[in-house]
């Protein structure tokens, strides 16, 4: 009885200390075919019918006590190993990784896209029409025939005496009405470059984008319009945003209104960017003039409609904070690279 | 529009409203003031004598004075040269402030100065307005007996209180261009009473005329001339040259200030000729006078046909509604006139007046247009002012050709119309109290207000809606609700076209592309040096400069400008595109130009480097087309025999689909590039329009095969001509359907291979979808492929 617990006493020991080289030794030295246990097993011939099965009970406890041992203290080294592994493989993780390099969207497709999203998400198509126009649609079924002092208001690059690159996006509006008379309401919004003959310069800029926006249907008002560029702001700048009318004046809408909004630097506060107003001028707006839909053949007395139109570029230089207007036609790759998102 | 705020004041009691509170209110109510501009500033003003004056020991100029304001005796040091004992003066007291600043306590050249004596130039007003004999021009101001020491209503007392604002006229309200309109207009925007003067009937007088008056153009409707047999030329009043230099208009003499007023206050611009110039007695408008003419100005300018022109006796006396000649001028020993007011046609005048370049107030006027009653209301009141101003006698009797335009009329609008447009609900006594406030006859019948319009509106005021503005405007509109419009749920979303751009601009963003937008209008050269062009380029009529004159008909010009600029900056590694529309004379096209410099991925850490070459070009244009759905089969590729000037001859090829054009791409020719100084270039422009108008694949899930594909390659020796292209569509035509894919993985040329050889590799994997592929099965077709390869490409295996 004292042999079999001085060998598990002395197999256990040799355990604990043992290296992965050893445990392989010690493994063949207890377990293997002739082994110290195997032998033990051979002694039970001597022993009587009574006593083998206890012993034999003794060895298999002493066999699977020593394996269990051997099993632990494997993974104990093979764990051990691993770690000395890892901590050989240790990196410097602030050295430059690889990255793929993006490249952007121009900061005005950026605000075209996203005006576009608000407004598809409201129900609104995309219009669009030609850059070279008849002046028809540019001017005179926006209800600025020939002569009429407002054709005053943008002075306009002609290419023939009844042709020209659009100064408005008003004259998609107009294509609209035309082709949709028929198929009303009439949900859309308009965006596209435009053209007047200014000199360039910070704030000025021969090509701009403008968008505009156009719903025709039964019993639209001022409120209406008013909740549509209210959440549209709200969209674009910033949730809690406020907007307020004054009286403008638009050949094609009547009432006419400029649109300003809560400043979304200072929120209304009063800073540089909205110069101590609050308020920064952001649209101009207005109820369809009766004129533009009878000039399409809508009923005026029947449906009314509201339309609107902002620049892009103004939104794009508030919503970015560019000071020079110029910036987004030079292209330069070390100003589009900072319109990741 | 100029808005004198003293001169409105005595139309309008302003008691109690501050230039800030006026502003706002006009704001509110839809006028935009551009600017402010006082016509003189300082703080601390108070008049005093100059009781001591000696010169200063240390200057040759300066002066120590000792000044009396009454309260106290101050040690002012001056350096103006008409300072001296016994003058009364403008005193700026310490803390003043003036347009150059605060004034200081402080020592000039070791000498006490506790204020400054002014000129009043020092006090922010225009050398231009002061009179020309003011001792301001070059020294201080020298006040006369009305002032006494102490007082401080210094500037009031001159005159020079006024406070002006540059308004911004909408084109429809070209009434607020006559003050008269604008006075009316802003008592209805403060709700204050307005006072014009009368003078309706004034020009009713005068004895028999044998004047005669025609008009031989459509565009001078209405004409008004009175002779003046007598008047006394001199000086104007005081009070009518203030109101004249607020508005910036120059004073000359009481004639000329006379018509010059007349026209600020009705907004008709009149002209008076020197009755001795036009002896003839007769004037006629005409529009087919051709040649030079003298303006008052002295200049000559050329005269077109369709220019208004009025002639006497068949010769031009004045450019009709611009400016007058400089034959029939108002002269200093002026002693008769004949007065001119007349409506000339505004498009017309305001053609002429671009044409010559000639911007007159005049002109403006008319280039807006006027209301239907002007002329008559400035032939009343400039007869009512030369008679008082001007001692006219022997008046003749109006001469009139035509009539004024103007039926009175009125418009209806019902409580129910207004407050379903607007959204609001406006109450009878709110519409009719701002239809009072705009002094418009109005009376109420049932639900409906009804107003008459006067001639002065006529312009603007025509419909319901017009009138829906007047009320919107004139009331509080900042509790407007909001709401969203109540009408038929309609699907939104993105054209096919629209589809397209944002797949492509995805695709180019996530591959290291940068979008640009570039200019539409370019120069000659752009336009010269097009890539497929489709057709003539488009012209502008008055282009703003030769870089600006074209429409471009393509985009690679552009994108290589912007590259120059990227390269010139020091950006290296640069890849552009554009989506833009195209013209000329007869197309419209969408197009994509992209362009690539250096490196398409340049990775330093991990050594990895995509030079832009034509097959990387290539390669991302493949596989944009398969995310649109057009795979390569129904796009084919060929050799670029479209434009070999721009594009390197053997390194550019053409993309066709449905036998159309789709892109033409490859690298910039270097004879092309060598000018512009650029190296190489990668260049493709892409049809967006055939996308647009082909019918993608549907999509349609892949098969996936459930027997295992099996890999061979075959290495050839071949003649360099032949092309990759070529033998994989032999390889799939003889392999049919058990080629699942097939591809060249090395071409290779140099040493050990024969020169105008090359060796190429070629990967094949079979695929048998209904069964596994014995290798005997993979044999037979590979060993079929393989003749037929070194058969028709004349190869040999290696």
């Amino acid at each position: 009885m004292l042999d079999l617990e001085t060998i598990k006493n002395e197999a256990l020991n040799a355990i604990s200390e043992a290296d992965s080289t050893a445990l392989e030794q010690l493994r063949i030295e207890y377990l293997s075919k002739k082994g110290k246990i195997q032998s033990l097993m051979a002694q039970m011939r001597e022993l009587s019918a009574e006593e083998k099965p206890q012993f034999g009970q003794k060895v298999n406890v002493l066999k699977k006590a020593i394996s269990e041992a051997m099993d632990a203290k494997k993974n104990e080294l093979e764990e051990s190993m691993m770690n000395a592994r890892l901590a050989s493989e240790k990196i410097d993780i602030t050295l430059d990784a690889y990255r793929p390099k993006l490249g952007t969207l121009h900061p005005l497709t950026l605000v075209q896209q996203e005006l576009e999203d608000v407004f598809i998400g409201m129900g609104y198509n995309v219009a669009e029409g030609p850059e070279l126009e008849s002046d028809i649609y540019n001017f005179t079924k926006a209800n600025t025939p020939e002569g009429h002092p407002a054709r005053d208001m943008q002075d306009t690059f002609y290419v023939d005496p009844s042709h020209l690159l659009r100064s408005q996006t008003t004259a998609i509006q107009m294509r609209v009405l035309e082709a949709e008379a028929g198929h009303l309401p009439i949900k859309v919004i308009c965006p596209g470059k435009v053209y007047r003959r200014d000199d360039d310069d910070a704030t000025h800029s021969h090509q701009f984008m403008q968008c505009e926006g156009l719903v025709i249907g039964e019993h639209i008002t001022v409120a209406d319009l008013k909740g549509t560029l209210e959440l549209m702001i709200r969209e674009m700048f910033s949730k809690d945003a406020k907007i307020r009318f004054r009286p403008s004046y638009f050949p094609f809408t009547e009432p006419s209104f400029e649109v300003d909004m809560t400043c979304h630097i200072c929120g209304g506060k009063g800073c540089s960017t909205c110069k101590g107003t609050g308020w920064i001028e952001i649209l101009g707006s207005g109820m369809v003039h009766p004129n533009v839909l009878e000039m399409a053949g809508i009923d005026s007395s029947k449906y009314t409609g509201f339309a609107f139109g902002v620049g892009l570029e103004r939104v794009a230089m508030l919503k970015y904070g560019i000071t020079d207007i110029r910036d987004l036609y030079t292209n330069d790759i070390r100003f589009l690279d900072g319109f990741k998102r | 529009m100029k808005l004198s705020l003293k001169w409105l004041s005595s139309f309008i009691d302003l008691e109690g409203l501050g230039s800030d509170e006026i502003i706002r209110q006009m704001v509110k109510c839809g006028f935009e003031v551009e600017s402010v501009e006082y016509m003189s500033q300082g703080t601390d003003l108070i008049v005093g004598k100059v009781i001591e004056c000696k010169d200063h020991p240390d200057s040759d100029h300066l002066h120590l004075t000792k000044t009396d304001i009454g309260k106290e005796v101050l040690d002012i040091v001056c350096g103006a040269p008409n300072c001296r004992e016994g003058l009364k003066v403008i005193v700026a007291q310490v803390g003043a402030k003036l347009p150059g600043g605060e004034i200081k306590a402080g020592v000039i050249r070791g000498q006490v100065s506790n204020g400054m004596l002014c000129s009043l130039k020092e006090l922010g007003i225009d050398e231009n307005l002061l009179p020309e004999d003011s001792p301001s021009h070059n020294g201080i101001e020298e006040l006369d007996d009305r002032f006494e020491v102490g007082d401080t209503d210094i500037l009031e007392k001159l005159g020079y209180d006024d406070t002006i604002l540059d308004v911004s006229i909408y084109a429809n309200r070209p009434d607020c261009l006559s003050m008269f309109a604008m006075a009316k207009e802003m008592g209805a925007i403060l709700n204050r009473e307005v006072r014009l003067p009368e003078f309706a009937g004034k020009a009713d007088v005068g004895k028999k005329t044998d004047f005669r008056l025609d008009s031989r153009s459509a565009n001078c409707p209405h004409f008004l001339a009175k002779v003046v047999n007598k008047v006394t030329i001199k000086e104007s009043p005081e009070w009518l040259k203030q109101h004249l230099k607020a508005n910036g208009v120059k004073c000359i003499n009481n004639l000329v200030d006379i018509s010059n007023y007349v026209m600020l206050e009705t907004g008709q611009p009149l002209h008076f000729y020197d009755l001795r110039s036009i002896p003839a007695k007769e004037i006629t408008v005409v529009d087919d006078y051709e040649g030079n003419y003298t303006a008052l100005d002295g200049i000559e300018y050329k005269i077109e046909k369709g220019d208004l022109m009025i002639t006497s006796e068949g010769k031009p006396i004045g450019i009709a509604g611009i400016m007058g000649g400089d034959n029939t001028k108002i002269l200093d020993d002026t002693t008769g006139l004949i007065i001119e007011a007349a409506l000339f046609d505004h498009a017309q005048i305001r053609r002429t007046s671009n044409r010559l370049g000639l911007q007159t107030e005049a002109a403006a006027r008319f280039a807006k247009g006027l209301e239907p009653l002007a002329q008559n209301k400035a032939m009343d009141r400039a007869v009512q002012l030369l008679l008082e101003l001007a001692d006219a006698e022997d008046l003749e009797e109006t001469v009139e050709y035509g009539k004024a335009q103007y039926e009175p009329y009125e418009i209806k609008e019902s409580l129910a119309h207004l407050n379903a447009l607007i959204g609001k609900e406006y109450t009878m006594d709110e519409a009719v109290s701002v239809m009072k406030r705009l002094s418009l006859d109005c009376r109420v019948e049932g639900d409906s207000f009804i107003t008459s319009i006067p001639s002065y509106r006529a312009n603007d005021l025509k419909i319901p809606e017009d009138i829906d503005e007047e009320i919107v405007r004139l009331t509080d509109f900042d509790d407007l609700r909001s709401t969203l419009p109540l009408i038929p749920q309609t699907v939104g979303k993105l054209s096919n076209i629209q589809h397209i751009r944002r797949v492509i601009r995805d695709f180019l963003r996530n591959r290291g592309f940068y979008d640009t937008v570039n200019y539409t209008l370019v120069n000659e050269k752009y336009i010269n040096e097009a890539i497929l062009p489709s057709g003539e380029a488009v012209e502008m009529i008055s282009p703003l400069s030769d870089a600006r004159r074209y429409i471009r008909t393509s985009l690679m010009n552009s994108l290589l400008e912007a590259l120059s600029y990227n390269i010139d900056h020091n950006n290296v590694n640069i890849n552009l595109y554009e989506i833009s529309k195209v013209y000329t004379k007869v197309t419209e096209e969408e197009r994509l130009g992209i362009i690539m410099e250096g490196s398409l991925i340049d990775e330093k850490v991990k050594h990895l480097n995509l030079k832009a070459d034509f097959y990387v070009l290539k390669g991302l244009l493949e596989e944009l087309f398969d995310s649109l759905g057009f795979e390569m089969g129904r796009i084919t590729i060929k050799q670029n025999d479209l434009d070999t000037k721009h594009f390197h001859p053997y390194q550019s090829a053409v993309f066709m689909m449905d036998s159309q054009v789709l892109a033409i791409f490859g690298r910039l020719h270097p004879n092309y590039l060598k000018p512009l100084k650029l190296q190489d270039v990668i260049y493709g422009e892409v049809m967006l329009d055939v996308l647009d108008k082909a019918n993608p694949a549907k999509v349609k899930a892949p098969v996936i095969s459930r027997y295992p594909s099996v890999s061979r390659d075959i290495s050839l020796m071949l003649k360099d001509d032949v092309k990759a292209g070529d033998m994989l569509a032999l390889i799939r035509k003889v392999g049919r359907q058990l080629v699942k894919s097939a591809e060249v993985f090395d071409v290779y040329q140099g040493e050990h291979i024969e020169e105008g050889y090359k060796s190429v590799s070629l990967n094949i994997v079979y695929e048998d979808k209904e069964k596994t592929m014995t290798s005997e099965d993979v044999n037979a077709v590979h060993e079929k492929i393989l003749n037929e390869l070194l058969e028709k490409f004349e190869a040999r295996q290696r």
